[in-house]
């Protein structure tokens, strides 16, 4: 959840505010609420399920990585790979988790472009594992008002 | 710019380019609120003409300080110039002004279509809901005529960076890629994906090079309960390309708004067969494919834009947290579909 929901929180409770000023053009004001109680209702939908989504994603990218790291024939990066596949979410607050998330990723997205490089048995199946990763995270980061 | 100062300085502008008119003033103006690229205002302009009151409806469009997507808005002016009287439907384009003086912004003032509808809010409800099929007709026909016209006789081609039909798909992605690459604010697996197989699949050469409109979809047209488009808007992101680029775009399942189908109107192969009959062009299933993917990833690149336009702080619209926490999972979901994967 990128801009962050502390940040967006704290910047509609200021917008709230001004909004309450009598000299406030109408339209101006019915706009702004009106985008404010979208974005709060996101906010409310995202905000109990957050930690977990992130908790959970992270521990499925560190299998992935883990097992990346048993076939990336290169040192340094299967070192990269099993470094990261071996971390742990120390910190619950979602900075830390989001923060954690972004290594990750990085990290899948290299592996995952150097199996499509690959044609063998054992390239093709974890590049498989990737894919229902990704539908997977997807589905749980899914909103109930999701167009897809 | 406060509203009285702007409806003071709308005012002495407009009074500037109508040497006739005495009496010249702005009223009752009001912010359409929901654009991100452009600040965009409902006004009446009143004026006495040879002893006549007169009055009209008409729009303006104001960069704000920072917008979604950046454009120059001469390509939107010139785009909606060259249409107008043509049959693809858009509004009059009145006085374009590039510089900062007049409006603190460059803007421009076009005449209003009025009575229509826009927003996809009541599309899907009655009195809607008979004449969709109609309207989804009409809106992959028009799209059909926009690739069919000639960027050369409609002035375009002086206005719009050149290109050739075996290039554009590697510009395009290219710039959108590049968008993501300067402005992610977190790593995208699945849109990564999506670009490496797109350099690996290039599509064939462009039928080609035509107008494109850059965001053609339900939402950025004037409608009406018969199924009628009265204008086609939101011209900022027009260019010379492959016309498949437009069709990919509005098959974008993130504009299918839950309904199941592209636009949420029709079914994708009468969509196709509109289109096909009004251009004179084929829609290639391979070709179209790779035009649906770099669409999600255009939309992406669109999506993480706005998060980090709001990051950067230069302008907290909360118009531009919306699409960064509404689409950015809904675009990963669009690609993975196209990829067969969802």
């Amino acid at each position: 959840m990128t801009p962050a929901v502390s940040q967006v929180l704290a910047d509609l409770a200021g917008r709230v505010a001004r909004n309450a000023a009598p000299n406030i053009p109408a339209a101006d004001r019915a706009g702004e609420l009106g985008l404010s109680a979208l974005l709060l209702g996101l906010a409310a939908e995202m905000w109990d399920g957050a930690a977990e989504i992130l908790a959970q994603e992270n521990a499925d990218l560190r299998a992935l990585l883990a097992a990346g790291a048993k076939v990336w024939g290169e040192d340094t990066r299967r070192r990269w790979l099993d470094a990261l596949s071996q971390g742990r979410d120390e910190s619950l607050r979602l900075s830390a988790l989001q923060s954690a998330n972004g290594e990750l990723k990085v990290a899948l997205i290299a592996l995952h472009a150097e199996l499509e490089r690959r044609d063998d048995p054992e390239a093709r199946a974890l590049e498989s594992q990737i894919w229902r990763a990704l539908v997977a995270a997807s589905d749980r980061r899914r909103l109930s008002g999701s167009p897809v | 710019m406060e509203e009285a100062e702007l409806v003071q300085r709308l005012g002495a502008y407009a009074a500037a380019q109508m040497p006739g008119a005495r009496d010249v003033a702005v009223t009752e103006i009001a912010r359409i609120t929901g654009g991100a690229s452009r600040q965009t205002y409902r006004f009446t302009l009143v004026w006495t003409e040879g002893g006549e009151a007169r009055r009209r409806g008409l729009i303006l469009r104001r960069d704000p300080a920072d917008s979604l997507i950046d454009t120059e808005r001469r390509v939107e002016f010139e785009a909606y110039r060259a249409f107008h009287g043509g049959e693809v439907p858009v509004p009059e384009m009145l006085w374009l002004e590039e510089g900062d003086e007049a409006l603190g912004s460059p803007f421009f003032v076009a005449a209003e279509i009025a009575g229509f509808q826009a927003g996809t809010g009541p599309l899907w409800t009655a009195p809607y809901l008979e004449s969709l099929p109609e309207l989804g007709r009409r809106k992959w026909t028009i799209l059909g005529q926009i690739a069919r016209a000639d960027p050369v006789a409609l002035g375009l081609a002086a206005v719009l960076p050149a290109t050739r039909a075996e290039d554009v798909w590697r510009r395009e992605l290219d710039h959108w890629e590049g968008v993501l690459d300067a402005d992610e604010t977190e790593p995208l697996p699945v849109i990564r994906a999506a670009i490496r197989w797109l350099r690996a699949n290039p599509p064939p050469p462009a039928q080609k090079v035509a107008v494109v409109h850059g965001d053609y979809r339900t939402g950025n047209f004037l409608y009406d309960t018969q199924g009628g488009i009265h204008g086609v808007l939101d011209w900022e992101m027009c260019h010379l390309g492959d016309p498949l680029e437009d069709l990919g775009w509005s098959f974008n399942p993130v504009w299918y708004f839950g309904q199941g189908k592209p636009g949420g109107l029709l079914p994708r192969d009468e969509a196709i067969a509109a289109w096909e009959a009004a251009s004179g062009l084929v829609a290639a299933p391979d070709a179209l494919k790779w035009w649906e993917l770099f669409a999600c990833v255009k939309g992406q690149a669109i999506w993480v834009s706005s998060a980090r336009t709001w990051l950067d702080g230069a302008n907290r619209d909360p118009i531009l947290v919306y699409p960064a926490w509404a689409l950015i999972d809904a675009q990963d979901r669009a690609a993975l579909k196209v990829m067969g994967h969802l």
